[in-house]
């Protein structure tokens, strides 16, 4: 009896394991892994679902393995993966400085063969912040820029049927909206991210784009006058109430819940939130943060670009294989996301696009005027550089330092 | 001889017995001891090359020009004492209460042991709706008391920094507000701890006390609370060593760049995932395995004294 049980047992554990052996129809597939941070809950996941679907058909040869992780948390594995060389052939990454760290640690596989495939579809300038030392390390996926979100509503009640063009129409209107005991302004202080949106932007119609972008990325001094005066400029308007007061004790769903539940007139963060004020449907226009000083800078300069990206590892057995995937799969999850109003297109749109919401569309026709955008200061800046200047910026809004402290504060941190 | 063979037995059996959780501790807790000491001594972004740099990031660390440190150690000193002062004997005293046997002593037992059930997240969300300035509960019974008055600014307990405008000076409540729920939320974890202790005294002892005319705060005094010690002892120890690896409540109400109210297990994080500095927070790491260490130590010390007196 004893002797027929184990038979049995033997047989059963062997079917069992030729069941978990693969189909016929995987076994001339080539399987690639990729991970990134399209969870559940990311906005982007219906983008990523969407795209591979479709790359199924058009690649039937690969079969695609895909995990994502949590942001925070997402960076943990990928750094402990590359520390590891246990890299998936594919990840998700966040361009400039954090890509740049494992280019440099010679761990990601250089795209520039592959791109050729795709140059018509993705301009040049697109791959600006995934290039190094000439090469491209990167496909960008949707790419965002920092907008100035007027709830037209309140404007109408202060006399604007438009978002001040000018600097000085916007102040004016902050002032009519302080006398009639409204709040301008919300800003989160518990996410310093925030807190830059405002002041990058600040800076940059103060000084111009490139003076920011060489500060930013190409190593020029902190030590700037411009800059001071910025500073200053943004602590005026802290000053002159423009912000919410209780903003520093705030995080940015809180703050951009007050945004949506009519409590601000403005809100100056990223544009992955037009679908979110689609979806409220509240009464919302964007613009770009007017010129402060028209000597130096001039509207279609502005923060944000494709930061998004997804890259190839070095030690990937496909590598070539993968890169062209890498960019027929980061062109539909643009696609996707771009119509879903995740955010812009940083590849050529050859779809209809008619269905994307009107404040998208807007962003995407202040993108089309541009001629000069800097990346987010926190993700051009190398980590450690980042985490200084937001500390910085932190004590700004809080008006622990002034703008002569933050400069010098910044040269003698970093520059 | 055979004696000796079951003495090579039994210790073949000691090993196999002990085998498992050998190299659970070993790999769990030994290896990443070792593996965190060893990377404190290199500038190391957690890949590609790494730079032997000495002690300078412990330098680095009590210098507190780029990471505050001593602060975080300060702090979490602080919560440690908080917790000893406070929540200890707030659990004891629920435990000493419950543990008498009064009407609806499991319903308070569940009641007061809940918050631990419940996830941090929860707890630090529902916390936040407490801290929200305009119409948040504890500025809404501020001002309900007339503590806050008419046309007084809220105050903002989770600010980094903040200016009263009608003062114009400066405050910050951050590192007490974040306390507060940190201390309530395990007190019911260590009086169900205590609970245990005081229903561990055979009833026998109570009745006879009673019998002689000891009123109830001299059987707890005399009876109960010293056939505790060793449970109070560990609940210290867990009491201290939490204080120390405090995270989540903070991460959630002060976020991870709080610079007030930061303690060494944020500064851990903050150095190896947004700093990119994997040395420096080894080194953290390091710093305050040794604060945990040395912290059991002086506590079972203590507790060794007093029962040799």
């Amino acid at each position: 009896m004893k002797k027929i049980l184990a038979t049995l047992l033997v047989l059963v554990t062997a079917i069992s394991l030729c069941a978990c052996g693969s189909r016929d129809g995987d076994k001339d597939k080539i399987t690639l892994t990729m991970w990134c941070i399209a969870t559940k809950s990311d906005s982007n996941r219906a983008s990523y679902e969407a795209a591979i679907k479709d790359m199924e058909k058009k690649y039937p040869d690969i079969k695609l393995d895909w995990s994502a992780t949590e942001n925070e948390a997402y960076k943990t594995k990928i750094k402990t993966a590359v520390s590891g060389n246990s890299m998936p052939d594919i990840f998700f990454t966040w361009s400039c400085a954090f890509l740049g760290d494992f280019v440099k640690a010679d761990k990601v596989y250089c795209l520039d063969n592959a791109y050729k495939k795709f140059a018509n579809d993705l301009d040049e300038k697109m791959c600006k912040n995934t290039t190094y030392d000439g090469k491209k390390y990167g496909v960008p996926l949707t790419m965002n820029i920092v907008g100035l979100f007027a709830n037209m509503d309140i404007l109408k009640e202060v006399g604007y049927n438009d978002v001040p063009g000018t600097y000085d129409e916007l102040i004016a209107c902050c002032d009519k909206l302080v006398a009639a005991g409204k709040i301008p302004f919300g800003c989160a202080g518990k996410e310093t991210w925030c807190v830059t949106e405002y002041l990058e932007s600040i800076i940059e119609k103060s000084c111009g784009a490139k003076t920011l972008d060489d500060i930013f990325v190409n190593g020029a001094t902190w030590d700037n006058a411009d800059v001071t005066k910025a500073v200053n400029i943004f602590q005026e308007m802290i000053t002159k109430k423009y912000f919410d007061p209780n903003g520093v004790a705030l995080s940015n769903d809180e703050i951009k819940g007050n945004f949506i539940a009519g409590q601000y007139a403005f809100y100056m963060n990223g544009t992955w939130n037009c679908a979110d004020f689609a979806k409220a449907g509240i009464n919302v226009k964007v613009a770009e943060f007017p010129v402060i000083d028209s000597s130096k800078s001039k509207l279609g300069q502005l923060i944000g670009g494709p930061s998004d990206t997804l890259a190839v590892a070095k030690s990937s057995k496909n590598a070539e294989k993968a890169a062209e995937y890498t960019f027929e799969l980061g062109k539909l999850i643009c696609k996707y996301g771009y119509l879903d109003g995740c955010g812009l297109p940083a590849w050529k749109v050859d779809y209809d696009e008619s269905k994307v919401n009107a404040l998208t569309q807007s962003v995407a026709k202040i993108v089309a005027a541009s001629d000069y955008m800097v990346l987010f200061g926190d993700t051009a800046m190398p980590s450690d550089e980042a985490q200084k200047y937001l500390e910085f910026v932190a004590k700004v809004y809080t008006s622990e330092v002034n703008g002569k402290q933050f400069t010098d504060g910044l040269k003698a941190a970093i520059r | 001889m055979r004696v000796m063979t079951n003495r090579k037995n039994d210790w073949i059996s000691i090993i196999l017995f002990l085998l498992p959780a050998l190299i659970l501790f070993i790999g769990i807790l030994v290896a990443p001891l070792i593996a965190s000491g060893y990377f404190s001594f290199f500038e190391w972004k957690g890949f590609g090359d790494k730079t032997y740099i000495g002690l300078q990031n412990y330098k680095d660390l009590f210098d507190g020009t780029e990471v505050p440190f001593l602060l975080s150690a300060k702090n979490a000193l602080l919560l440690a004492l908080f917790s000893l002062i406070i929540q200890l004997p707030l659990s004891l005293g629920l435990a000493l209460l419950l543990g008498k046997g009064v009407k609806g002593e499991r319903f308070f037992l569940s009641v007061n042991f809940l918050p631990v059930l419940i996830s941090s997240v929860v707890i630090g969300t529902l916390w936040k709706k407490i801290y929200y300035p305009t119409g948040g509960l504890l500025n809404s019974v501020l001002r309900a008391l007339g503590i806050l008055k008419k046309g007084q600014a809220d105050i903002l307990w989770l600010a980094e920094s903040a200016i009263n405008p009608q003062t114009g000076k400066r405050y910050s409540y951050i590192l007490g507000a974040v306390f507060v729920p940190m201390i309530w939320q395990y007190v019911g974890y260590h009086m169900l701890l205590m609970y245990a202790g005081v229903k561990s005294v055979p009833p026998e002892l109570r009745e006879a006390a009673k019998i002689d005319g000891a009123t109830d705060g001299q059987i707890n005094r005399h009876i109960v609370l010293p056939s505790m010690k060793q449970i109070i002892k560990v609940c210290v120890i867990f009491s201290v060593t939490g204080s120390f690896k405090a995270y989540d409540l903070i991460a959630i109400l002060a976020t991870y760049k709080t610079r007030q109210a930061a303690v060494p297990s944020i500064l851990l994080l903050d150095q190896t995932i947004n700093w990119g500095k994997y040395g420096r927070g080894s080194a953290v790491a390091v710093l305050l395995i040794i604060m945990c260490f040395l912290a059991a130590i002086i506590i079972s010390e203590v507790f060794k004294d007093r029962e040799k007196v």
